[in-house]
């Protein structure tokens, strides 16, 4: 299922923060939208998804715009992570993921089968089988962020929209985040992700977005558009890409500054 | 590593039994509950002023042979008692609303002034008009209750308000208008015995008429909490995550606030300023059956009704022949309860 973005605007009272973006993501791709602090991009998945209202444009899902076809009909379609969510910590994981089948649900959100199978294949599908019981003010971070994305799955949805999953998890969790994020793409489902660390988006992304100052400074494949000089451009620091060696993929990172930084004296 | 995996596999056995028990505890909850709610419905039938045989309380509730004990059970204390349970399921209700749509432990339509404003909107017609028949008192209330959850609405939701700011400000409303109720009860020539009932909350004089003057508030309540339980269990989640399923976030909050102002209103309206019903009863509800509200609406009114109900014959049984507000024995069991658990629960 196609999400068209249209010449979307989005604003905080009179500043406009999301400026006349246009792009399409297509089923099945794995996007990163990165940008500097304030330069719109968790605007930018706010409207894309219905938290946030367009002052101007429109974005469709399918052939729908998602403003008039119901919020909980797009909720069926399109799921949407905010970044850090703080509610439920006395739910159990399995509670709260149940709570995930509320657009699927009728008037009395009565339990189908149908809930049950999704349930429990949004657990497995986030590893968090083993924590069913526990609460989620118990879990540690990587693990929260599971149960909460198996929240999204519960949906069964076919877009996939996640507010920096990777924020305030160790290097270990955030790499656990987002093989599980690049493992649900592989199945077929899109997924569309702020983020804040360019060396993941590099390594996991069919294409970066940046953004800047609330408009669209480059959009492809990593390997086209994560160069120095557009990242400079957009984050205004000097910037090196390294190749990883085994993938081929970018890792953009900021140039050290030599008055700044050490320097190792490497044997000959 | 090693370690977690001994803990778990320790507490597994109790992992199960608590996943068995879980869904049935509710069930065996509501059965005792209604049970201890016949048993204090027959003893309040059965005692009071003057005494009744149990068959004098079969007679009366049933035949018109003795015509003492149906006029004693018929038309006293069974409509009282049943606006007693009624005002407790629906503050208990109230509470347990306004806790979740508030994400606030403190909540209660007395706390917040909702209970104040109901009340106010009672007293002032009360005093316009004296002769005021009991149907227009339970609608000024309910203009009463609905402006102030419009109020709380207003304040509460304009930008993201925290927890205490909520309580202040639902504090000093709170003052204002009892300032209010009670300047304009003491400048009027009605400040009798009954205002002093209506300040403290009590259930004296209540009877039919009552119950027909609060039917039209208290059903689209109960039906309104019952049909918005779910959507609250996705609002305590938090707004955003709230709004990715599918929840309109703002409009679900002040369809929950009418709810609670019509819920409140009836009991002011039938019982006066009864406090701590609201707040208390869902604390215990929560703590017995969790946080789902499908289930913990229910188990408010539940404990609610209970509550009330008994606060009522104690009220009748401790002075009598004379009789206290109930309101007085809810807040005397209510505020150390609360206390309680303020100190040694969290």
């Amino acid at each position: 299922m196609r999400l068209s973005v249209q010449s979307l605007s989005l604003s905080y009272g009179s500043r406009k923060v999301v400026n006349d973006v246009t792009f399409d993501v297509e089923a099945g791709e794995m996007v990163s939208i990165v940008g500097p602090n304030g330069s719109g991009k968790s605007t930018l998945l706010r409207g894309m998804s219905r938290l946030q209202k367009p002052s101007s444009g429109r974005v469709l899902l399918g052939d729908n715009d998602i403003r008039t076809i119901g919020a909980r009909v797009v909720a069926r379609h399109l799921a949407i992570l905010p970044q850090s969510p703080d509610g439920g910590s006395d739910l159990t994981v399995r509670e709260l993921v149940f709570r995930g089948r509320f657009p699927h649900q009728g008037l009395m959100q009565r339990i189908t089968p149908a809930d049950v199978v999704a349930v429990d294949w949004a657990m497995e599908a986030a590893d968090v089988v083993v924590l069913a019981e526990r609460t989620i003010g118990s879990l540690s971070g990587g693990e929260r962020q599971r149960a909460w994305i198996a929240l999204a799955l519960a949906q069964q949805p076919r877009v996939l929209l996640l507010d920096e999953p990777t924020s305030f998890l160790d290097i270990s969790h955030q790499v656990e985040v987002m093989h599980l994020l690049r493992r649900l793409n592989r199945e077929g489902m899109t997924v569309v992700s702020v983020l804040h660390d360019l060396i993941l988006a590099g390594r996991f992304s069919d294409r970066v977005i940046a953004l800047s100052q609330g408009e669209i400074a480059f959009d492809g494949h990593p390997v086209e558009v994560l160069e120095p000089v557009g990242l400079e451009r957009v984050f205004g620091v000097a910037m090196m890409v390294l190749r990883d060696p085994e993938t081929g993929m970018p890792i953009p990172l900021p140039r050290p500054d030599p008055e700044l930084c050490p320097v190792a004296h490497v044997e000959p | 590593m090693a370690g977690m995996t001994v803990s778990t596999t320790s507490h597994d056995g109790a992992l199960t039994r608590r996943a068995v028990l879980r869904p049935l505890r509710p069930l065996l909850l509501l059965a005792g509950g209604l049970l201890a709610l016949l048993v204090v419905g027959l003893l309040t039938l059965k005692m009071g002023a003057v005494s009744l045989t149990w068959s004098e309380v079969f007679k009366g509730l049933t035949t018109d042979s003795d015509p003492l004990a149906r006029n004693i059970v018929w038309q006293i204390r069974f409509p009282r008692l049943i606006d007693g349970m009624l005002i407790g399921a629906a503050l208990g209700v109230a509470g347990a609303l306004l806790q979740g749509v508030t994400r606030n432990p403190l909540a209660d339509p007395t706390i917040l002034g909702v209970t104040a404003a109901a009340g106010l909107a009672s007293a002032a017609a009360i005093v316009a008009n004296p002769q005021i028949p009991q149907w227009g008192i339970a609608a000024a209330c309910a203009g009463g209750g609905l402006a102030g959850a419009g109020i709380l609405y207003f304040i509460a939701y304009r930008g993201s308000v925290s927890p205490v700011r909520l309580a202040l400000a639902g504090v000093a409303l709170s003052a204002l208008f009892g300032a209010a109720i009670v300047g304009l009860l003491s400048s009027s020539r009605t400040f009798l015995q009954t205002s002093l009932g209506f300040l403290a909350g009590g259930l004296y004089g209540s009877e039919w008429r009552d119950l027909r003057a609060m039917t039209p508030y208290l059903v689209p309540g109960f039906l309104g909490a019952i049909l918005l339980s779910g959507r609250l269990n996705v609002l305590a989640l938090g707004d955003d995550v709230a709004s990715g399923l599918g929840v309109m976030t703002d409009r679900t909050r002040l369809a929950i606030l009418a709810v609670v102002g019509l819920l409140t209103a009836a009991a002011v309206a039938t019982a006066g300023l009864v406090s701590f019903v609201g707040l208390v009863c869902p604390h215990l509800a929560r703590y017995t059956v969790g946080g789902d509200n499908r289930v913990l609406i229910p188990v408010s009114a539940l404990y609610g009704a209970l509550l009330v109900s008994s606060a009522d014959l104690a009220a009748k049984l401790l002075i009598s022949p004379s009789e206290l507000p109930m309101g007085i024995i809810t807040a005397g069991v209510g505020a150390p309860f609360l206390l309680y658990l303020v100190r040694f629960r969290e």
